[in-house]
């Protein structure tokens, strides 16, 4: 590295530090362009509706973010997201109290995250396939359990209002959720000393263990906050339509990651943050309804989200070689 | 009190058939650098590494400011005072400068029943301790990949130093560096000197550890085949047992 240029670099301006700073310029563009194009997108119940399809994905995209920030990935999250409604329907249909399914069911997820952590620091094989192997073991389960079915509720819950009930009009719980957990998880990750065990597992691990962190530990909680905000995010929806489909949240880890990248967070792990991938998934679900509103068809969503994402991979690179060299 | 803060007499340790250390004495002094030297696959590393408790020796032991010392881990070592630079492994490149400054040691304040971390504090501590030994950053929030390698060091040095180190033992810290940031680091370690902290350079480049080290210790093939007072010896005559105990004449 030579010596005698560094006198000559000055210190960033401070938007360079601006993690989000991407995903942010993007979500305005896309917000203006909607705007313009549909008189019913600025109205409060598309944006409520569009925030809380954003929600589901986002609560998801959170426990996405920590682990991938910590260096690993969770392929499992789109089947845990119907696991786990799915475990709490069959119970409740089988006349046990709801709260009593509702833990149980929330367990299930926990569990799934131990599994996957324990299999994957364990063995030492990549998370990339721990977890694609209990994506495909779980939908198996759900599908051959269901028979392909959907369960409907036999008699009405009145705790699912509060996971995916409405809050006023077409805004629900769900929304709140999302809010709440982001604000929680952005001081987990941003305020806290496990918050810098986290970069740093995901930054240089050996670095990391060797000035003390127990990165083990580290990625261990964070697969298990990954697989149990999944869990959580499947009861919000289930919540919404109060029926669970075996094939409920099909590709939506790729949503998610997606929507975490989108937010700026490095897929190789040790940067990224909460509110970038609040951001990201917001913009998913704005283009999703937005397209609709415009008339396009819903094939063109993927599509759509499949060049943003590349776009937004290719800006957030350029920003970091400006922050990280 | 002893004269050495750290002493290790008779260390063993083999790994399956390989015999990386066979009896070593090594020792250092209060306020003293030692240059640990020897090629590539001498044991240096691994008779650190048993140091700070990383590996436990076979045979032999180990006293720490006079008390025998049994490390069952880096941890247990690093809380009496023994803190290890290694070459590529002492900072996180993509965390800015004050995150990696406190990795592991975060001030936290309790809020209610959580704990957050002290932001600004850190930031002000950082950058007050390395401008402490004499170095300036322009802004605790930067990423340490913008640092070059000299800064990286300084910075692990003087993270040391803050955290009151008693004996500081750098792994090439010299290796990869330019000639000009190669002098700035060795200026670090003998700031660190000044401050009472005990120093093992390990090298196998004898011109760089030389100037600075009051003693130098020469292994080979898991045995310690030198140990000079600097004033009683050349680097060039290090050089040579370097190079013919290896046996390259």
């Amino acid at each position: 590295m030579p010596s005698e240029s560094r006198a000559d670099v000055k210190a960033l301006p401070w938007f360079y530090r601006t993690k989000e700073l991407g995903a942010i310029f993007g979500t305005l563009i896309f917000f203006v362009i909607f705007a313009i194009i549909s008189e019913q997108f600025l109205t409060w119940s598309n944006l409520a509706t569009t925030f809380t399809m954003a929600a589901e994905l986002g609560i998801v995209t959170l426990g996405v973010t920590m682990l991938m920030i910590s260096g690993e990935f969770d392929l499992s999250v789109g089947s845990v997201f119907a696991v786990v409604p799915m475990v709490m329907a069959i119970m409740i249909n089988h006349g046990v109290n709801e709260w009593f399914a509702f833990v149980v069911a929330m367990l299930v997820g926990v569990g799934i995250g131990v599994a996957n952590g324990l299999v994957t620091l364990k063995t030492g094989i990549p998370s990339f396939i721990t977890t694609l192997g209990m994506k495909m073991f779980w939908r198996g389960i759900l599908l051959a359990v269901t028979g392909g079915f959907p369960i409907i509720l036999s008699h009405k819950v009145g705790l699912l209002r509060y996971f995916g009930g409405a809050v006023l009009e077409d805004l629900r719980y769900s929304a709140i959720w999302f809010i709440a957990l982001s604000i929680v998880f952005w001081l987990v990750l941003e305020r806290t000393q496990y918050g810098n065990w986290t970069f740093a597992t995901g930054g240089n691990i050996g670095a990391a263990r060797a000035l003390g962190v127990p990165v083990m530990r580290v990625k261990l909680v964070n697969f298990v906050l990954s697989s149990t905000l999944a869990g959580f995010a499947g009861l919000t929806t289930f919540g919404r339509f109060k029926i669970v489909d075996p094939t409920l949240g099909q590709e939506m880890e790729l949503e998610a990651i997606a929507a975490a990248v989108i937010g700026g967070n490095l897929l190789t792990g040790g940067y990224g943050s909460i509110l970038g991938s609040f951001i990201g998934a917001v913009m998913i679900g704005m283009v999703r309804s937005g397209l609709v509103l415009a008339g396009a068809p819903g094939y063109w969503y993927r599509a759509f989200i499949g060049v943003i994402l590349i776009v937004a991979a290719i800006i957030n690179a350029r920003i970091r070689k400006k922050v990280a060299g | 009190m002893s004269e050495y803060i750290v002493e290790m007499r008779g260390i063993k340790k083999s790994f399956g058939r390989v015999q990386a250390l066979k009896g070593v004495d090594f020792s250092v002094g209060r306020n003293e650098i030692v240059g640990l030297l020897g090629d590539n696959g001498a044991g240096k590393s691994t008779l650190i590494k048993v140091l700070v408790g990383y590996y436990q020796p076979d045979e032999g032991e180990i006293y720490f400011e006079g008390q025998k010392v049994n490390f069952k881990s880096p941890w247990d070592s690093r809380a009496l005072g023994i803190e290890t630079v290694y070459q590529d492994l002492a900072l996180v490149n993509l965390m800015p400068l004050w995150r990696n400054f406190f990795l592991g040691r975060e001030l936290k304040r309790k809020i209610g029943p959580f704990k957050l971390i002290e932001r600004n504090k850190m930031r002000r501590l950082a950058l007050e301790s390395l401008k402490d030994v004499g170095i300036f950053i322009r802004s605790p929030d930067e990423t340490v990949a913008f640092m070059s390698g000299g800064e990286r060091q300084a910075v692990a040095i003087a993270r040391a130093i803050h955290f009151g180190a008693k004996l500081l033992i750098l792994d090439e810290p010299t290796a990869a560096l330019s000639v000009g940031e190669t002098r700035k680091v060795l200026e670090h370690i003998v700031e660190a000197k000044k401050r009472g902290i005990s120093v093992i350079f390990i090298t196998h480049n004898i011109y760089h550890v030389y100037e600075v080290a009051d003693r130098l210790v020469v292994l080979e093939h898991g045995e310690k085949i030198g140990e000079y007072e600097k004033k009683e010896v050349t680097p060039e005559q290090i050089m040579d047992i370097i190079a013919s105990a290896a046996g390259v004449k």
